[in-house]
């Protein structure tokens, strides 16, 4: 009996072993960099390309300055408890500026009031925070980085009407309702329609940001509106999934797909003929300019609020 | 029992080791601040895993605990705006989270469905009401009155710890000390038999899913102050997680044997390894692989001595 316990401990110590190992693998090199600033950048998720090509602009900026970059994300993209954690985490790793892309526009704003009480500067990049909750909370950021979201969806709604001059009835797919990217796109997307009664949303879902969640929502939509003309969806991810679903039911040449993000996937379509247009935010800047306004920061510049990355129509 | 026979004797060893890895590798772990950081970020899985422990231990299982969480989360955040007081919107929550378990225990005792089945389609419609309730969006400006539970600090401890750690010591009391514990094992570790004892095996059983109910919507609670904000989106995933801190702390999938006290340290071995991962800035992806392979050692570790167990006259 004795050796059946002692097997537990022994299978639970190999496994912090392991744990351990892995730990300090991946920490080699992090000692002798000590001296180093350190910018941590918290974005979304790292499932999806737009964060990924974030992340190589950062580093980009980070390694020739001689920064050190930490890259987090939640697992999932909805666990906004979990983004939360890996802030806390690292105002505890005391890292020197602190830039984050938020889950959630309110839901962030404890975390970032928390980098403010261990006077870590915050960035935010790409996603605003709200600015009401953000005040009532007492907390403050030192710029924010991104596009005109609102803009962007102007863009692809006046593409829309220009493309469809005799109108047409459209389709929406929208991000995680309450991600305040989504909703400026959609706002904006649906103001630029407002100038065209003939077009008609008849449908707006929400696919949460997923492409196998378009590619469903979008195989009903086909099923509920046989004479759909274009479908907007907040990202190109699921744009991606849409075109997909379009495909699958032999009418690609009758939906004009715009998505949001110009990817490289989605390029590859619109070349391809199977996406109409998508809206171009340029990631890797927003990770550039995240990183160099950590740099203006250390230096002890103060920094405009505001800090646009230019946005644009591809085709 | 001697100490080394505990079922949470591996799990603590395994907590203990890790700490000490990270305590090497990296000079902001072992901190009063970052210690009571992890703690902090416990509560959360470590409220929802106490009710999962009375269910697995119960032989059932509850998959729907995640969606439960935001449904009890949206219900308590619409309370909380009606302006009702903090006590009135918890008591309307944890009604709601005793009510869901109420009707998973009556679809796995009277329904009779595998309690994978009966909880994996309340999963659907919890989440489904709690999208309805919300219209889909995020719920929050609601007085601050729960914020506290988030913030404040007694003799130096997070409340939301305290809370937590007096939910796990009222639960290890209840699973070792009262009628509903014993009949938690029994039920466990042989329905059949339990019900040849005359054990009223529906109600008990039932009574487990209700405990698992509540836990969800005190999670909700907790979540509700971290994050000053209700989503119907919350707690995807959360039944996973709770179920790995229940299976790290030595807990049988199979039934009829665990402890609440391991699954407290399941979950603190969760969040530590979390917070070292992300105080050494290791790779999000490289995370997932370090926890995904501490949870099948946990679990294989445990399956080698349930058959030790099985075939050894102890």
């Amino acid at each position: 009996m004795r050796s059946l316990a002692l097997m537990r401990v022994l299978g639970v110590l190999v496994a912090g072993a392991l744990a351990a190992l892995t730990l300090a693998a991946c920490n080699r090199g992090g000692d002798s960099a000590a001296a180093k600033p350190v910018v941590a950048l918290v974005v979304k998720t790292l499932n999806n390309p737009f964060f990924i090509e974030m992340e190589a602009g950062a580093r980009e900026v980070a390694d020739s300055l001689g920064y050190e970059l930490l890259v987090q994300a939640p697992e999932r993209e909805i666990d906004v408890e979990r983004q939360m954690q890996i802030v806390e985490n690292l105002i505890q790793r005391r890292v020197s500026v602190l830039a984050l892309v938020p889950n959630g526009s309110r839901e962030l704003v404890p975390a970032v009031v928390k980098a403010n009480g261990a006077d870590i500067p915050v960035v935010i990049v790409d996603t605003r925070l709200d600015a009401a909750t953000l005040s009532a909370a007492g907390g403050r950021i030192a710029t924010f980085v991104g596009s005109d979201n609102v803009d962007g969806g102007r863009l692809a709604g006046r593409f829309l009407v220009e493309a469809l001059p005799s109108g047409g009835q459209i389709a929406v797919l929208e991000g995680i309702p309450g991600h305040e990217t989504g909703d400026a796109r959609l706002t904006g997307f649906r103001e630029a329609l407002a100038s065209a009664p003939s077009l008609r949303i008849v449908a707006s879902q929400t696919a949460n940001w997923e492409r196998d969640q378009a590619f469903t929502v979008t195989q009903n939509l086909l099923q509920a509106h046989p004479d759909l003309e274009a479908l907007f969806a907040c990202n190109d991810v699921m744009a991606l999934g849409a075109v997909e679903a379009i495909a699958a039911a032999g009418r690609t040449d009758r939906i004009r797909v715009v998505g949001f993000d110009a990817q490289d996937d989605a390029q590859q379509a619109i070349r391809e003929g199977r996406m109409a247009a998508t809206i171009a935010q340029n990631p890797r800047a927003m990770g550039r300019l995240a990183v160099l306004s950590a740099a203006r920061l250390l230096a002890g510049d103060t920094l405009p609020a505001e800090q646009p990355v230019p946005i644009s129509l591809v085709k | 029992m001697r100490w080394w026979r505990r079922r949470e004797t591996g799990t603590m060893v395994g907590l203990l080791l890790l700490c000490v890895a990270l305590f090497i590798a990296t000079p902001y772990f072992a901190t009063v601040d970052n210690l009571r950081n992890v703690a902090e970020q416990s509560t959360v899985i470590g409220t929802l895993a106490i009710g999962m422990t009375f269910v697995i231990i119960a032989g059932g299982i509850d998959l729907s605990v995640g969606s439960v969480v935001a449904l009890s989360g949206v219900v308590l955040a619409m309370t909380l705006r009606a302006g009702t007081g903090a006590a009135i919107a918890v008591a309307l929550a944890l009604l709601v989270g005793a009510a869901t378990g109420a009707v998973n225990g009556a679809l796995v005792t009277i329904g009779r469905l595998p309690p994978f089945i009966a909880t994996l389609g309340t999963m659907s419609v919890a989440r489904g009401l709690a999208l309805l309730l919300a219209d889909g969006r995020p719920i929050s400006g609601f007085p601050d009155g729960l914020r506290a539970l988030a913030t404040a600090r007694w003799f130096g401890l997070p409340v939301s710890v305290m809370v937590m750690l007096g939910l796990f010591a009222i639960a290890q009391l209840v699973l070792t000390r009262t009628v509903l514990g014993r009949f938690t094992f029994a039920i466990g570790g042989n329905a059949e038999a339990a019900r040849l004892a005359g054990i009223p095996v529906r109600g008990y059983t039932t009574g487990t899913y209700v405990i698992a109910g509540v836990s969800a919507a005190l999670c909700a609670t907790l979540l509700l102050a971290r994050l000053n904000s209700a989503q119907p989106i919350a707690g995807i995933g959360y039944e996973l997680d709770a179920i790995a801190a229940v299976v790290i702390g030595g807990t049988s999938l199979l039934g009829g044997s665990g402890s609440v006290l391991g699954t407290l340290l399941g979950a603190l071995l969760m969040s530590v390894l979390r917070n070292g991962l992300n105080l050494l800035g290791v790779s999000s992806y490289i995370q997932q692989i370090a926890i995904g392979t501490v949870i099948v050692s946990a679990v294989l570790v445990d399956m080698a001595l349930q058959r030790r167990l099985r075939h050894t006259p102890s």
